[in-house]
């Protein structure tokens, strides 16, 4: 049980880790917002869910009730992380940003 | 004159500086803060209130006068928002904005009508309007009960997790907040009207001081909430308890409506007709 649980901890782990660089490494505003956007989703949904996981171990009332909170957190998270990077984006193009293009060959940055 | 400026801060920082060398070390058992109120609290919080938080305990009943005043502030930042923003003479320029619900034709005023034209038909919007998102619009209404339901949660689970009055009435005027900037300000009106919230605001103090005076008329000392315990046929100690809830209702309602009072005056330039 602790085994799979820290398995899921690090893959989530791991989708953090290439959420952070793709923030960092991506050349555009849209394009940075795409792994904000999923990457953390995924990346809590999968911590969140060992969390309750390790939680459920003595199974008793009061454990199972931790873990359906934390299975709610994850439900709200799903919901208002998504739409939260939509509204940016929207906004963003509202407001006249334009989306990143690939510099042509020897036309520089 | 810079360079004394720099002389004055240099010396009050040095002074404040040396002055931290006397302070007891981070979490010394010993020092002057552990050793007088603190063990009281901490042993006996669950006799005398029987509640578990023992910061609930001392911020809403040890300490109720404090936290009376600290609601009061609340009330009287939205009074000053009020008094210093609203305006009740109307917007210059075009006027009225309206949207025709079947068509989607948008008709501009050059001032306003005599008559409101049938909501049924003609829906007014903002002069800036931009078609709102959808995505957002829905996911904000399917979120905004949850985090209501979340906020009395909060309020009313004081006693037992962290929590209560301020940080329920904060969630719960963030997601009023939240029906403004993702529909309009005027839907968000609707559902909490500019009384509602002057109101809410004043009875919310009004509760608070309410049973500090109910206490002091019932023959204990101003928020001695154990005086209570005849009317709520409960014993001194519950009785306790059951008065920092009450409290806690009155601090939730303060908190909620000023925010929105104060959100709704700054969205909209004091107007409250259209806004963020």
């Amino acid at each position: 049980m602790n085994l799979a649980v820290t398995i899921i901890l690090g893959v989530g782990l791991v989708f953090f880790l290439g959420g952070a660089v793709g923030i960092l490494r991506f050349p555009d505003f849209y394009s940075r917002l795409h792994p904000a956007g999923k990457m953390d989703t995924l990346g809590s949904f999968l911590m969140l869910g060992a969390l309750a996981l390790y939680h459920l171990h003595p199974f008793t009332l009061d454990n199972v009730l931790v873990a359906i909170k934390i299975a709610l957190i994850v439900v709200f998270y799903f919901l208002a992380s998504p739409t939260a990077t939509h509204a940016i984006v929207d906004a963003g193009i509202r407001a006249g940003q334009a989306a990143w293009q690939k510099p042509k060959q020897g036309a520089g940055s | 004159m810079k360079a004394l400026a720099l002389a004055i801060v240099a010396l009050v920082g040095g002074l404040l500086i040396s002055a931290t060398v006397d302070f007891p070390d981070w979490g010394d058992p010993a020092s002057p803060a552990a050793l007088h109120v603190s063990p009281r609290y901490i042993e006996k919080t669950m006799e005398d209130t029987s509640v578990p938080n023992i910061v609930t305990s001392v911020l809403a009943d040890y300490r109720g006068f404090d936290t009376m005043f600290e609601t009061t502030v609340v009330f009287t930042a939205g009074v000053a928002c009020f008094l210093l923003l609203r305006r009740r003479e109307p917007r210059p320029g075009p006027s009225r904005v309206y949207r025709h619900r079947a068509s989607g034709v948008i008709v501009e005023m050059s001032q306003a009508p005599d008559t409101e034209p049938a909501p049924e038909v003609f829906k007014r919007i903002d002069d800036d309007w931009t078609p709102h998102d959808l995505i957002v619009m829905n996911v904000c209404r399917l979120l905004i009960p949850f985090i209501q339901l979340f906020g009395l949660y909060v309020i009313a689970h004081g006693h037992h997790s962290p929590g209560g009055g301020f940080q329920g009435g904060v969630i719960l005027g963030a997601s009023v907040i939240l029906l403004a900037l993702s529909w309009d300000l005027r839907t968000a009106s609707l559902r909490m009207r500019e009384v509602a919230t002057g109101l809410m605001s004043a009875i919310g103090v009004f509760i608070y001081a309410g049973v500090g005076a109910l206490a002091l008329a019932m023959g204990g000392n101003f928020l001695d909430y154990a005086a209570l315990a005849p009317i709520l046929m409960v014993d001194p100690v519950a009785a306790r308890s059951l008065g920092i809830f009450f409290v806690e209702v009155g601090v939730g309602l303060a908190v909620m409506a000023t925010m929105v009072l104060i959100y709704k005056n700054l969205a909209s330039e004091g107007r409250l007709d259209q806004g963020l």
